[in-house]
């Protein structure tokens, strides 16, 4: 007995709104960083959804190397904003725009 | 006196209508859409069995005969996640007085102090700390 696919993809598309929301609207990079990876896993919760929904277990093993693939991402990123700490002493990222041409 | 967290209002939060039109639109878009009755792993008595097999391309029965091998990403992953080690390492290097510092740095310079991990102990000129 499973859930209907409608409420995977209703929550994957919340997930994924309040990701968007963050990165839109926040200015620490740290909560930018939060945003992104909830954005990766509402990917994740479409990639079992779907999983089941097609009996092919591909999309539950992609889910895991897309965890890999965020812990990549978070280690590189947190070490940008180490660096951007460093030198603009502040996490924000509207504060380099230096960077931007 | 405890402080609590307050939601910060303004017109920062404008952009943020994108993200709830967006989910207002993915939201009608599956309510509105008809899926079939999953599929379901109706032969599969073990789904993490599975996956591990599946994971390092090993043919078994209890994997889903649709399913495909997955040892070459996890060898491009495995890439993947050392470059990222590498990234972090270059990222944490650090420039003192026009000399790059790198966390794999060993040894310690006197300009930093003697190292504490004996509790500060001072050690003499002919010590064999230098």
């Amino acid at each position: 007995m499973t859930a209907p696919l409608e409420y995977y993809l209703l929550l994957s598309a919340a997930l994924f709104s309040i990701g968007l929301f963050g990165v839109l609207t926040r200015e620490n990079a740290l909560i930018f960083l939060m945003s992104v990876e909830l954005m990766l896993n509402a990917a994740n919760v479409n990639f079992v959804a779907f999983s089941i929904y097609h009996g092919n277990l591909t999309g539950q093993v992609f889910a895991l190397f897309v965890m890999a693939l965020a812990a990549a991402e978070v280690a590189v990123g947190i070490g940008i904003i180490l660096v951007l700490y460093r030198n603009f002493g502040d996490v924000d990222v509207t504060v380099p725009t230096t960077m931007r041409w | 006196m405890t402080t609590k967290p307050e939601l910060k209002l303004g017109r920062h939060l404008l952009p943020g209508v994108v993200a709830l039109a967006l989910f207002g639109f993915m939201a009608a878009l599956v309510l509105t859409s008809t899926f079939g009755d999953p599929a379901g792993f109706g032969g599969v008595d073990s789904v993490t069995e599975a996956i591990g097999y599946s994971l390092f391309n090993i043919e078994a029965e209890t994997v889903p005969a649709d399913t495909e091998g997955f040892l070459a990403a996890f060898e491009i992953v495995d890439v993947v996640l050392v470059a990222a080690l590498v990234a972090g390492v270059m990222l944490a290097r650090r420039e003192v007085e026009g000399e790059v510092v790198t966390a794999l740095r060993s040894e310690v310079d006197e300009r930093w102090g003697p190292e504490e991990t004996d509790g500060g102990r001072r050690t003499d000129e002919q010590g064999d700390r230098r």
